[in-house]
């Protein structure tokens, strides 16, 4: 399931960090914001996008999970653990 | 001037047909504005037990909350003034209290509660009925302020404005002339309540009888469809941001790609949007032009912290390329090397608080007009154009000016550029400080776009070099302004020596 996801998440980050990198390339432990330039109002519609594509409710998690979520394996594990709870 | 906005809000409880909602991730809470003027008062008797007085100030440094704004209002009942403070960006800790002479600190922070408050005190008073009896309402002059703002600049620490009543006033009265927020009109706000314009909304809520919704920052792309907002108030970074996922969702919509384009904003924008308000930083001209494409009106304005709104385009009275008409009680003075000043019937304020000697003779005359450092014009129709900074003005060694602002937004094209601010160390040669859009930087890329800008560019226009920032520029390393806009005296001063090596370098 979290293969999925991470699928997901690595197709959301590359659209919106306007940069070449291919889904495939974005490293998961990186940090987002230093390494791919991702602006804070761009994380919160990466994840907005990535919870709807992935099903899950964005209510499940509080502005300080959404801070905590730094790296896209952060993401991932983060939405895994929620997949398939979309209300 | 007609009724005081502000003295009306602390004194009449509005009717009971208007809501406010606070969204956050996990929920949505609503109430009547009349409960929300009601649990003020609570929170007004709380601090007076408290010892709180007239004249004191009290410093917010929270997210957007009900607290927050019950906080706000409860003192604006009281006459005493509030100090927003932008989270994130200051921590709430007794060196804030005794900087800005703050008899208490509200927080939700829980590990920064120690020499503060914690906000969440401020819902169970509010909801409790057999508390302390409140003050008659406040009644405020003009010229009294009623909260104060921090303002960054370029440099250096903030600097406080203390915020007339007036000011806020004229400008809640004139935006209501010009937009007509009316019975069915629900204003969305999500950028932080510190920053004093977005409580203007709930004042003109609570003055003019329409609804109102707080949102966090973090809860407002994911909710905006399902509140179904009338009006939403962003920076230009947020809609460039929507422009680029409106454009990404529409290319899964098969049909006419205008009309994908236009489902695809209903989506996340909701289907009664009126119209989209921006400022505060110059908007992309192709982000305003596709937003009115696809039937979303987007309207742009001007003005500084220390000025309040001057200009607003608006409904019938909206030009392409300008930051539209003066508000009432707003003068633009250009003068003969087409800065522009502000004098305003109700200044903001004549002064800095808490700043350096000189800072605010720098920008205030005796009477409150202002000196922006804006480029500008007004058309034969009134309206407003800002050509860029006049610090963004170089006189070349050979007399020629050049505005780097033009200059600058062509190199933020390029996806590898995330900022750039050009100088012209020597009077020579233009040389560029970029910071990149990625870690390490593509320079390739960067280098690449600069040589395409340069045969398109007049000789004096051209970069001469590159500076690539070792470490992107952000609020966190002092680059970027809470409105994340370069610092370009701090930016000079942390890469004048590879500025200048470059150039001795390319003299040798």
């Amino acid at each position: 399931m979290h293969d999925d996801i991470e699928q997901i998440a690595r197709r959301g980050l590359a659209a919106v960090v306007e940069s070449d990198v291919a889904p495939a390339d974005l490293d998961p432990a990186a940090d987002m914001a230093d390494t791919y330039g991702l602006t804070s109002l761009n994380k919160v519609l990466f994840l907005t996008s990535v919870c709807e594509e992935a099903e899950v409710s964005l209510a499940h998690f509080t502005e300080q999970d959404v801070a905590r979520m730094r790296t896209l394996g952060d993401v991932t594990e983060a939405l895994g653990k929620r997949q398939g709870t979309r209300v | 001037m007609t009724e005081s906005v502000i003295n009306h809000v602390v004194a009449n409880p509005p009717g009971p047909d208007h809501r406010i909602r606070f969204i956050r991730l996990f929920g949505t809470e609503s109430m009547t504005l009349r409960e929300l003027h009601e649990r003020a008062e609570k929170v007004a008797a709380r601090l007076v037990a408290l010892g709180v007085r007239p004249g004191d100030r009290i410093g917010i440094l929270a997210a957007n909350s009900l607290e927050w704004v019950l906080l706000d209002l409860a003192a604006l009942r009281l006459k005493v003034v509030t100090a927003g403070f932008e989270p994130g960006k200051f921590t709430s800790d007794t060196a804030l209290a005794t900087r800005y002479d703050l008899r208490l600190i509200f927080t939700d922070k829980p590990d920064e509660q120690l020499d503060s408050l914690p906000i969440n005190e401020v819902r169970t008073w509010s909801e409790t009925s057999d508390g302390p009896v409140a003050p008659p309402p406040a009644r405020y002059s003009a010229d009294e302020p009623s909260t104060i703002k921090f303002t960054s600049g370029s440099t250096g620490t903030p600097k406080g404005l203390p915020a007339s009543v007036g000011s806020i006033d004229s400008s809640i009265t004139a935006v209501q002339e010009m937009f007509a927020h009316g019975p069915d009109d629900d204003i969305f706000i999500f950028l932080p309540l510190s920053l004093l314009q977005q409580r203007y909304w709930i004042y003109s809520a609570l003055r003019y009888g329409h609804d109102v919704t707080v949102s966090t920052y973090e809860a407002a792309f994911a909710t905006l469809g399902t509140a179904r907002p009338t009006v939403v108030m962003g920076v230009p970074g947020f809609f460039d941001s929507a422009r680029r996922h409106i454009e990404g969702r529409a290319t899964q919509i098969a049909g006419d790609p205008a009309a994908a384009r236009r489902a695809a904003a209903v989506k996340l924008f909701g289907d009664r949007i009126r119209y989209l308000w921006t400022g505060s930083a110059p908007a992309d001209p192709d982000t305003l032009r596709f937003f009115t494409e696809c039937a979303l009106p987007i309207y742009e304005g001007y003005g500084l912290n220390e000025t309040c709104i001057v200009s607003k385009n608006y409904p019938g009275h909206s030009r392409d390329g300008s930051v539209g008409r003066l508000l009432p009680g707003k003068q633009v003075i250009v003068d003969d090397d087409g800065v522009v000043s502000i004098r305003s019937d109700h200044p903001v304020s004549l002064a800095y608080a808490y700043a350096e000697p000189g800072d605010s003779e720098r920008v205030f005359g005796p009477d409150g007009t202002v000196r922006t450092g804006d480029l500008g014009y007004m058309d034969a129709d009134g309206y407003l154009y800002i050509r860029g900074r006049a610090d963004d003005v170089i006189v070349l060694g050979n007399g020629r000016k050049v505005i780097v602002r033009p200059i600058e937004e062509k190199l933020k094209r390029s996806p590898a550029i995330e900022e750039a601010v050009v100088y012209c160390p020597t009077e020579t040669y233009l040389v560029a400080v970029v910071s990149p859009a990625t870690e390490p930087a593509d320079e390739a890329a960067i280098e690449e776009h600069v040589d395409r800008i340069n045969t398109m560019s007049a000789p004096d226009e051209r970069i001469f070099r590159v500076v690539i920032a070792r470490q992107r520029f952000s609020i966190d390393n002092d680059l970027l302004t809470a409105q994340f806009k370069p610092k370009r005296r701090r930016i000079f001063q942390a890469y004048r020596a590879d500025m200048v090596r470059i150039q001795e370098d390319s003299h040798a």
